[in-house]
Formats: structure tokens, sequence, C-alpha cells
């Protein structure tokens, strides 16, 4: 047994010591990119809280802005084999950077922590595919919007729901992200309005966990931000029953510290510009959003 | 006698809470004397060891040890303790280390010797108990009769001006109560000042200057082992007397 | 075939947060273990006062969540003292961890019979003498069994110190599982890790039980 116990482990470690080394070629390019999605590196240098208008200025000091991202929302923001992060919301918040003339550290934190580590300055902005909701309008500061926003009820391929409009998933198991708007209209509309049981509805951590549940039948329907949803449909088989605006509100903006206020002129400046230049528009089509 | 005592005990009361334990017992002890204590369990002869050596301070009375009054306020415990060897009933050798380790430990720790020097010292007191070549034995490897001879050395080693025996041979199977008996007669034979409470009646015959029967906290008789042991003036003296003494023989 | 090509591609990648889990378990452990003797010892040999404050510590830490521990380290303690995400983690691990250690050496001190102090007493060793040399070479002997449970479940509870952006191994398996859509060979690659880490822990803490055993 405790022979066995030895041979396991030290098989194990031989194993992953050769992969390793399979790796080298390949590690030495995304080490660079490894390092930024690190994390732990330097975001707990800015850990001084937000000094009233004075971000903007802190940041051109420090010569980089950190942002935070949770890197499992892919068109918007996932990580490549490499390490390094991609997807639209990168692609952008890298233009802006370069507008404003600093750095950009990307910081990978979950969905729910992103907030506090604004709000406490641990970094200097999210860009998360986050929308402005009155709730978190009261704890951080946001950007104008940066893309408006569509969702999509997903279900299973072989589905014979039809939805027409947003009511029509009354009565069904529907599922949603953990704390976003979908989640929201889904309980104001549906379950407060009395269409839908309380324990129909069913909330995931992550999209990709949702859309799972749906392939193999635990709901029936998923309520997700559209742009996703497509790649999100594509790869695991499911379908789209609607794209709405009418369960969407407003869209995507780059969430700041509470009271940055010279910061946020500077951002919506660059994105308004950006958006007219038509670079936005390059993006998403390079990111296959519609 | 002309030479300063040794120990001197004086009016020593002890209680663990209601219980009183010792009752205003008082003792002398010379040099070189070897005084072994009788009497019925819960008289109060392993109290009275601890507290000789302050493991268990008296509520009230006084002890001199030599010039030192060692139950005046401010004295320093641990150094007194260095000066009376305590050995204990249930030998207490720390399991964590070999026989040498045992003995070692104190003169590293305590007495501040250098390795080399507590290790020279150490082997040679395990010579003396005739142990060296189990000095690289844990106390789980040895007989309970060794490892009360390691205890005597350990003892030994911080150079005791008087040694404190605790029952030493009760725990110990008959045929192994005879090496540990030797040991200590070898070192009464070279002078060491010694307390035994034990109900060993040969060895207290042989080896005793003195023998003191305590009941009740208090000393009720004391005297050479010939006069204790034929010629006992209390009648509780020579009933208990009696009754070990025919246990004793009655064992063999 | 392509299972095994695809999972050594996501080994690779999840690879580089083996150093971060391991030097969050490391470092949890180190500052656990501080923290669990000092306060066992405090528990067990101190006066009133601190065996108070060791209770009271090792009870309120062990009733909240080490997620909610690492939440305040990071978002409030690390306001006024600069601290990285990994540290803030790593610390607020540790001084968990110390909660359940503090319980762990506690037991062990108390179950070095009380025949060794007296007996370390009797050769002139102070109070603190005797702990050092006698009672804790014991303890640490008697408290490695459940030590090395301990440890295992901090490496467990590493992953946790992704909630303030520290890419351990399971945060890299969950962006593997985002961007493939293959969460069975992102977790399957995450759980080989585990399960080496575990093993390899678990080998060694053997080892030196049997290295030490008390005989008692």
């Amino acid at each position: 047994m405790k022979k066995l116990g030895w041979l396991l482990s030290t098989l194990l470690i031989v194993l992953l010591a050769l992969s390793a080394c399979t790796a080298v070629p390949q590690a030495a390019a995304p080490a660079a990119g490894g390092e930024a999605a690190g994390g732990e590196t330097a975001s707990g240098e800015t850990a001084a809280p937000a000094a009233e208008g004075g971000k903007l200025a802190e940041i051109k000091a420090a010569g980089k802005i950190v942002v935070g991202t949770s890197a499992d929302y892919a068109p918007y923001e996932s990580i490549d084999e490499n390490g390094n992060f991609v997807g639209f919301d990168m692609d952008l918040i890298r233009a802006i950077g370069e507008k404003l003339g600093v750095e950009v550290e990307i910081v990978d934190m979950p969905f729910d922590s992103l907030i506090a580590a604004v709000q406490q300055g641990k970094i200097d902005a999210v860009i998360a595919a986050m929308q402005a909701t009155a709730e978190r309008d009261q704890q951080v500061d946001f950007t104008i919007p940066y893309r408006m926003t569509k969702d999509a009820f997903v279900a299973a391929g072989d589905s014979t729901l039809v939805i027409e409009k947003p009511e029509d998933a009354a009565g069904k198991r529907i599922g949603a992200q953990t704390g976003t708007v979908q989640e929201g209209w889904i309980q104001k509309n549906l379950v407060d309005a009395g269409l839908t049981p309380a324990d129909m509805v069913f909330s995931y951590e992550r999209a990709d966990q949702a859309a799972l549940d749906v392939a193999n039948g635990r709901i029936e329907l998923l309520l997700m931000d559209a742009e996703p949803s497509i790649a999100l449909a594509e790869e695991t088989g499911l379908k789209i029953l609607l794209i709405t605006e009418l369960t969407a509100e407003g869209g995507k903006s780059i969430a700041i510290p509470d009271g940055a206020t010279d910061l946020k002129a500077e951002l919506d400046r660059i994105i308004q510009e950006l958006i007219d230049d038509g670079t936005v528009q390059k993006i998403q089509e390079a990111n296959g959003l519609p | 006698m002309t030479t300063a005592p040794i120990l001197r005990i004086e009016d020593v009361y002890k209680s663990f809470g209601e219980t009183r334990v010792l009752n205003g017992f008082s003792l002398t002890i010379q040099p070189q004397e070897v005084v072994v204590l009788v009497g019925p369990s819960g008289s109060g002869k392993s109290t009275l060891l601890r507290c000789i050596n302050l493991l268990h301070p008296p509520t009230s009375g006084r002890i001199w040890l030599e010039e030192q009054e060692i139950t005046a306020p401010g004295v320093n415990q641990d150094k007194v303790r260095q000066r009376i060897g305590m050995v204990f009933q249930e030998f207490n050798l720390f399991t964590h280390l070999t026989a040498l380790g045992n003995v070692m430990i104190g003169l590293t720790k305590v007495r501040k010797m250098h390795k080399q020097e507590a290790h020279d010292l150490a082997m040679f007191e395990l010579e003396r108990v005739g142990l060296v070549e189990r000095a690289h034995h844990y106390p789980a490897q040895l007989s309970g009769g060794q490892k009360q001879r390691v205890a005597i050395a350990r003892a030994l080693g911080m150079d005791p001006h008087i040694m404190l025996f605790d029952e030493p041979t009760s725990a110990l199977d008959p045929e192994l109560t005879g090496e540990v008996l030797e040991v200590m007669q070898q070192l009464a034979k070279e002078g060491m000042t010694m307390i035994v409470v034990s109900h060993e009646m040969g060895f207290a015959r042989q080896v005793a200057s003195r023998v003191v029967f305590m009941e009740g906290g208090i000393v009720v008789e004391e005297g050479p082992p010939a006069q204790m042991f034929e010629q006992p003036v209390h009648e509780r003296t020579r009933a208990f007397l009696r009754k070990i003494t025919d246990l004793d023989e009655g064992g063999q | 075939m392509e299972f095994f090509q695809d999972l050594v591609t996501t080994l690779n990648f999840i690879l580089q947060g083996l150093w971060v889990t391991i030097g969050v378990t490391i470092v949890a452990l180190v500052v656990g273990l501080v923290f669990g003797v000092v306060t066992a010892m405090l528990r067990v040999y101190g006066n009133a006062f601190f065996q108070r404050i060791a209770t009271v510590y090792s009870v309120i830490v062990r009733a909240v969540p080490v997620i909610v521990i690492i939440f305040i380290l990071y978002f409030v303690i690390a306001r006024f003292v600069n601290l990285s995400p990994f540290w803030a983690g790593s610390l607020a691990l540790g001084f968990a961890s110390g909660a359940y250690q503090t319980e762990i050496f506690r037991g062990a001190f108390q179950s070095v019979p009380s025949g060794q102090m007296v007996a370390a007493r009797a050769i002139g060793m102070s109070r603190w003498q005797a702990i050092q040399s006698i009672i804790f070479p014991q303890a640490v002997r008697l408290a490695l069994p459940g030590w090395g449970n301990e440890a295992t479940l901090v490496l467990k509870d590493s992953t946790l110190v992704f909630v303030v952006g520290v890419p351990e191994i399971l945060r890299r398996a969950q962006q593997v599982s985002a961007r493939t859509l293959e969460p069975f060979v992102a977790y399957a690659a995450a759980l080989l890790l585990y399960l080496a880490l575990t093993l390899l822990t678990t080998q060694l803490l053997q080892w030196l039980e049997r290295r030490y055993r008390l005989q008692m």
C-alpha cells in the first residue's frame, strides 16, 4: 500500500515534469502574458483608494492602468492557450490604453469580486461585459456604454419550445448567470409576476455551466447575453430561440471608482472617439460579434 | 554529631483544597544518611518528597537545604531542584530521547555543558548504573528495571546533594527490583544522602541509617532499623511493620 | 489519443498555476503552524488572560468561512497594509488554518503524560525549558497525523484564493473550460495535479511519522 502510494505519486510527478518539458518552446512566449494574467504581481501596489478626482492623474503617473476582468466569457474575455487575455473587451481596453498613453495590466478575478476590487482601489477599472445596473451604480461609476446589449433565449438543439416574446418563457425551467441583468429580469418579470415558480429558476456561476445543463436537459431555457450565446450555442449544439433587446437594459460599460470624475470624462471621450472612428466596429467583427 | 544537617524540615503543612496531607511534619537529616520512609498509603510520604523539592511547595512551614531556606520567598526553585535528585515510581523517562539523551538533556539545557562534555559525563553516569550498552536504546526498548536505572543516572547527572526516591521499585516485576536496589545500595556506599519511600524491608535493614514511620502527615516514630524492626515503641508502628514484613516474607 | 493530446496541452497551461497553489499552500501552512503552536501553548500553559484570547481566536476563526477571512484581509486590511493578492490570500488561509492547528496542537500538548513535565522540572528545568525541550518535541510527534490531515485540507482550500485574483490550479482549469467548453478535460487535468500533490504530501508526512514515531 505504501509502495503503491509512492509509485503513483512519483509516476504523476514524472508525467508532469515531462509535459512541462514539452511545454518549454511555447512557454517562453506566454511567460510575459502569463505574468500579466497572474495578477499576483503588481495589482496589490495600487492599493490606495481613489483620491477624489485624482484617479486619472494617478494612472498617468503610474504609467499603467490596472483593469479587472473575469476571463471566462468568450468572445468578450477569455484566456487563450498561451495564457494571453483575448476577446472584444480585451482588444477594446488595449485600444483605450493606447489613447490614454498608458500600459494596460489585466487582472483576472471572479465576476463577483470585481466591483469590490474597484471600490477598494485594488484595480483602476473593470471591463467584463458589465452593465451599469442601478445597484452597481450606487457603488461604482460607469462610463458611457461601449456596446448596446441584446439578450438571447437559448434552448437544447432538439427543443420544441417556441419563444416569440420574452414572456413566452413563463413556466419553463430557466437559468441565468448569478448576479446578471438577465437573472434580475427573470426575477422581476417571471417570478415576481407569478408566471414562474421560484424553484424553476436556476443560477449559475458561469454561462458555460448553464449551457451544459441546457444540453443535458436539466433546464429548458437559458437567458444570456446574445453575443457570447452564438459561439456557445454553436460549440455545444444548442439553438437560439430569440434575440431581443426587451430583456436587456442599456449596454456594456467600464466600471471605475466612485467619484473618479476626471477618469470618467476621459474614458467617455475616448470611447465615443473609438465608436465614431469605427474602431469599436472593427474590433467587434474581429471577435465575431454581430 | 557536630556536622551541619543537610536537610531540615520544620513544621510543614500541606493541603490540597480541603484535604490536609501533611500535618506539621518535622525531620532533620544529616549528610550521608539514608532515611527510609514507611507508612500506610495516604500517609503523605510522596507529598513530603514533592514538598522537599518544591514540586508542591508547602502550605506552611519551612525547609532548609544546607544553609539555604528553600521555602523563603524569592528563592530560585529551579536552582534548588538541581541540587535535589528525584526518582519516580513510574520512571517518567523522556519518551522521545534515548537513554543517553535522557541523561544528557539536563546537562546541556540546565547545566549548560557543551555537547561532548555532556556526552562523556552521561556515559559515565550510565556506567555507574551499568547501562552503557543500552545508551542508544529508547525507553520503550528497555525493561522496567533498566528504565529506573536510567532515571537514576539522569538524576545523578545533575550532581545532586541529596536524592529522593519515591517508591522506586513498586512498579517493577519482583524479579527486576534487585538490579535497582543494588544501584541504590552502591550509591549509599558512595556516601549519597538519600530519602527513600519504600516498603522493601530487606533494603531498609541493610542500607538505612534510620527508618521513619509516618502516618496522618506526621512522624509517628523513628530510629535505626534494628530498633524499629525489633522493638518499636508505638503499637501502630508495630502493627504496620508486622503487616509489611509478613507480606515481604510471604512473597519470597 | 486526441484526449491525451488535449490533456497534455491543458496540463501545460494549468501547470503555471501549480506553483501558485504550492506557494499559497506552503505559506498558509507555515503561518498556520506558527499561529497554531503559539496559540495552543497559550491555551494549555498560558495564564487566564492569554487562555481567553487564544480560545476566542480559535473559536471565532473556526466559525467564520475562510472565504470571508480572505475578503476581509484583501479588501479591508490591505487598504492599510500593502498586500498583494497572493499574500493576502495566503495569509488569510494561514490565519484560518492556525485556528484548526491550534486544536490539533492543543490536543497533542494535553496528551503528553503529566509525568514528563514533573520529571523535567525535577532536574531543574524551568517551565519554559520543559515545554521547549521535553513537551514540544513529543507533542509535535503526536500532532503529526492530525497535522497531515490539515495539510491536505489547506491544499484544497488554496483554491479559494482565486476570489482575490490569484490564478491557481482550479481557476486555470476554469479558464480552459470556458475557452474550450470541454470541462472534462480541464477538470481532469486539475484533478491529476491535486491528486499528485495530495499523494506527495501524504507520503512525505507518513515518512515523517515513521521516522519520528514516539515509542510509548
